[in-house]
């Protein structure tokens, strides 16, 4: 744009850089017309009703942003609109203004591709150490009442929606409640749990931990062991998701990552936001697995129990789930009610994500070269 | 005096932001906040609304934004530390949560209120800033007692809640000395309600014909003798029904976006300057679905882009059509708004669009 000044009354020599700009006092919304000097760093504005010198280190000068106008605020509030972007280019060389380095990281595509760089490798450590790490500190920081607290309305929720009462006669169910109360925990491992057996019902063969400490077995379960050694370490295997804290550990980081999902996509829709969210989520679970599975071996040594009795019990559950492709969850354990229906969309059914996970089989030959 | 005036002499809105201008801009922002753990995110919004403010023209001059990252700062940690309130106490009983929610729910209107005033006061144009006056007990009046009533007639009221509430917005905004006005009844917001109910009904009864007709439900019945095709008849269902909403949310929500904002800004005045908004549902809907796609596929670079081109559309198919001399604007003094409003506010995703 020109504006053409109304009067160049200006200047100390012919050969001073003019610019051309407009002038608000900060008091009325009126345009001054007005052409900017630079002498001795004194930026001097004339115009028609203006005439203002003030030194350079008193102005703001704004950042280039493309085509935008280039601002020059006054500390009373005035400021100039300047869109003679060449001429302030040159203006402002005279001067020993430079541009912050956040504005030079923005006008070079290099250090823009550095910058996407960078951001992608923030996340893909914080995904796979940070977030985990600061969990696992969170949720060992927190009292056991938090815990208790926590997970107190689960186990309700669950018998609500999908358990019936277990069928399990009485004996039965405390004579496995007395043999894993024999088995010695790992050292260091200070896990209190309370046993529940249920009627799987539409889950059918299942073990799951809830966060307060609730281990959950189903008649299914039982049912399908040949020996109740694998029962137990069963047992142990969930004892570890609930020594480790999974339950807790899931919930900060499912939350950390549904919040920059959300950040970083949220307002394109919020359906997609959900699904980034729980695929993300999935390889946190398998990392709980295969530390419950750790957790498990080492109890079951440490009372004379092969850890291969875990790996049978594994390989009986997929294959009860791949024969009958029940709607149920290995044995693991898994946030109440929500995390499993969501995760039946998610793959098409249960049962094929089961049967098609390749963690089973890769947790299987662990525990069987741990023997 | 102003050369501009004869291209601009009906105030057309312009917009001179480009994507990769933009591109660069957003980019440094995303790895700055991630480097520092979001810190950064305050000062990544003054900038981001920065570019988009001051490649805002209308005759001949650019818009400016004076947001103070720090305030801006302090506002999100205390809306984090909101967010994490309500989590927390959520997740320890039903009825603490209860509570939490419900006190959260009582502070709205007042954050609400703050978050507009604070983004008005730090908005200029022209060397004057804008200014909100719209009370706090006006905000309750219309944001809980409004949305109540919209609530128990069943949305019969929703319509007349949103006039309320662009009312309570448009009519308490000034810019310097001069008050902004709103003169749209109730009416054409029921006719806007009414076309869109409309939009929304068709395509879910079409949608159930096809449903039946394609046998899509055959599958849930017997479900105890076979559970695995029980599960595959939901997934199918689940994911058809997913499909079909995102298509509804992507094909109704710009048509109501266009209906919104040019029933609005037709009805909104600057004293005797009125303001006019041109958008078409269609230019809307194809750049939403270009967005939506592009977005997808670059798993989100493509953001950037989208922002620009919504903004160039919207933006460029506004004007305010002056009745005399805008030059005669005198400023008010200036007042200062705290900044948490806007950000406890941002945080709980309530953005209602100026």
């Amino acid at each position: 744009m020109s504006t053409s000044p109304s009067e160049p009354r200006n200047a100390e020599t012919p050969h001073t850089l003019q610019v051309q700009a407009q002038y608000f006092d900060g008091r009325s919304a009126r345009a001054h017309d007005v052409t900017l000097t630079l002498a001795d760093s004194v930026l001097s504005l004339r115009g028609a009703a203006v005439q203002r010198d003030e030194d350079i280190s008193m102005l703001r000068i704004s950042e280039p942003m493309g085509r935008a106008p280039r601002l020059i605020s006054f500390a009373d509030g005035a400021h100039c609109e300047v869109r003679d972007h060449a001429g302030m280019e040159r203006l402002l060389h005279a001067t020993r203004f430079t541009d912050s380095w956040v504005v030079r990281l923005q006008q070079r595509w290099r250090w823009a591709a550095a910058a996407a760089g960078l951001a992608v490798a923030v996340v893909f450590t914080g995904y796979h150490w940070g977030l985990p790490a600061a969990s696992e500190f969170i949720a060992f920081r927190l009292p056991d009442s938090v815990l208790a607290q926590l997970g107190s309305g689960a186990l309700g929720t669950l018998d609500r929606a999908i358990f019936a009462p277990s069928k399990l006669p009485a004996n039965r169910q405390d004579a496995l409640r007395a043999s894993f109360a024999r088995l010695l925990p790992p050292e260091g491992s200070q896990a209190r749990y309370a046993l529940h057996f249920r009627d799987g019902g539409p889950v059918g063969a299942n073990a799951m931990a809830l966060p307060d400490g609730s281990i959950v077995v189903t008649d299914q379960l039982v049912a399908l062991a040949r020996h109740d050694e694998e029962i137990l370490a069963v047992l142990a295997h969930e004892l570890g998701h609930i020594d480790r804290r999974h339950g807790l550990r899931m919930l900060i980081q499912g939350s950390i990552v549904a919040f920059v999902v959300s950040w970083y996509i949220g307002d394109v829709s919020s359906v997609a936001a959900g699904v980034p969210t729980l695929l993300l989520q999935a390889r946190y679970s398998r990392d709980h697995e295969r530390e419950a599975d750790r957790y498990g071996a080492v109890m079951l040594k440490a009372n004379g129990i092969s850890p291969r009795r875990l790996a049978d019990m594994l390989a009986l559950l997929e294959a009860a789930h791949r024969d009958k492709a029940q709607k149920a969850e290995e044995g693991r354990q898994k946030e109440p009610g929500k995390a499993a229906a969501e995760r039946g969309t998610e793959r098409g059914s249960i049962g094929d994500y089961l049967a098609s996970h390749p963690a089973t089989r890769e947790r299987i030959d662990t525990l069987n070269q741990g023997h | 005096m102003n050369p501009l005036l004869d291209d601009a002499q009906h105030g057309q809105f312009e917009f001179s932001g480009t994507g990769s201008e933009y591109f660069r801009i957003w980019i440094v922002n995303l790895a700055l906040t991630l480097l520092t753990l979001g810190i950064y995110s305050a000062w990544a919004k003054v900038r981001r609304l920065q570019y988009f403010y001051r490649n805002t023209s209308l005759l001949g001059n650019g818009f400016d934004y004076h947001g103070d990252p720090v305030a801006i700062l302090k506002g999100r940690l205390i809306g984090i530390g909101l967010l994490a309130a309500y989590n927390v106490a959520a997740a320890f009983s039903i009825t603490v949560g209860i509570a939490v929610f419900v006190l959260l729910l009582i502070a709205l209107p007042w954050l609400v209120q703050r978050s507009i005033s604070f983004r008005l006061a730090n908005s200029s144009y022209r060397g004057l800033r804008f200014r909100f006056n719209g009370s706090t007990a006006d905000a309750y009046r219309v944001l809980l007692g409004w949305t109540f009533l919209s609530y128990i007639t069943l949305g019969l009221l929703a319509p007349m809640a949103h006039q309320r509430l662009k009312a309570y917005q448009h009519n308490g905004s000034a810019y310097g000395m001069t008050a902004f006005n709103f003169t749209a009844e109730a009416g054409p917001f029921y006719s806007v309600y009414l076309k869109l109910l409309g939009l929304v009904v068709l395509p879910i009864f079409l949608f159930g014909i096809a449903a039946v007709s394609l046998n899509l439900f055959a599958g849930l019945e017997g479900a105890h003798k076979n559970p695995r095709q029980f599960g595959k008849a939901l997934a199918t269902l689940l994911t058809v029904m997913m499909v079909f909403y995102l298509v509804l949310f992507l094909i109704v929500g710009p048509w109501f976006s266009a209906r919104i904002q040019n029933l609005v800004w037709n009805h909104t005045a600057l004293e005797r300057h009125p303001f006019s908004s041109a958008v078409r549902a269609r230019d809307l809907l194809a750049i939403y679905v270009t967005n939506f796609i592009a977005i997808v596929l670059t798993l989100g670079l493509f953001k950037p882009f989208a922002d620009i081109r919504l903004a160039r559309y919207r933006l460029t198919h506004m004007a305010l059509h002056p009745a005399g001399n805008v030059d005669e604007f005198f400023a008010r003094e200036q007042q200062a708004v705290n900044a948490m409003g806007e950000e406890t506010a941002n945080i709980f995703d309530v953005d209602i669009s100026f």
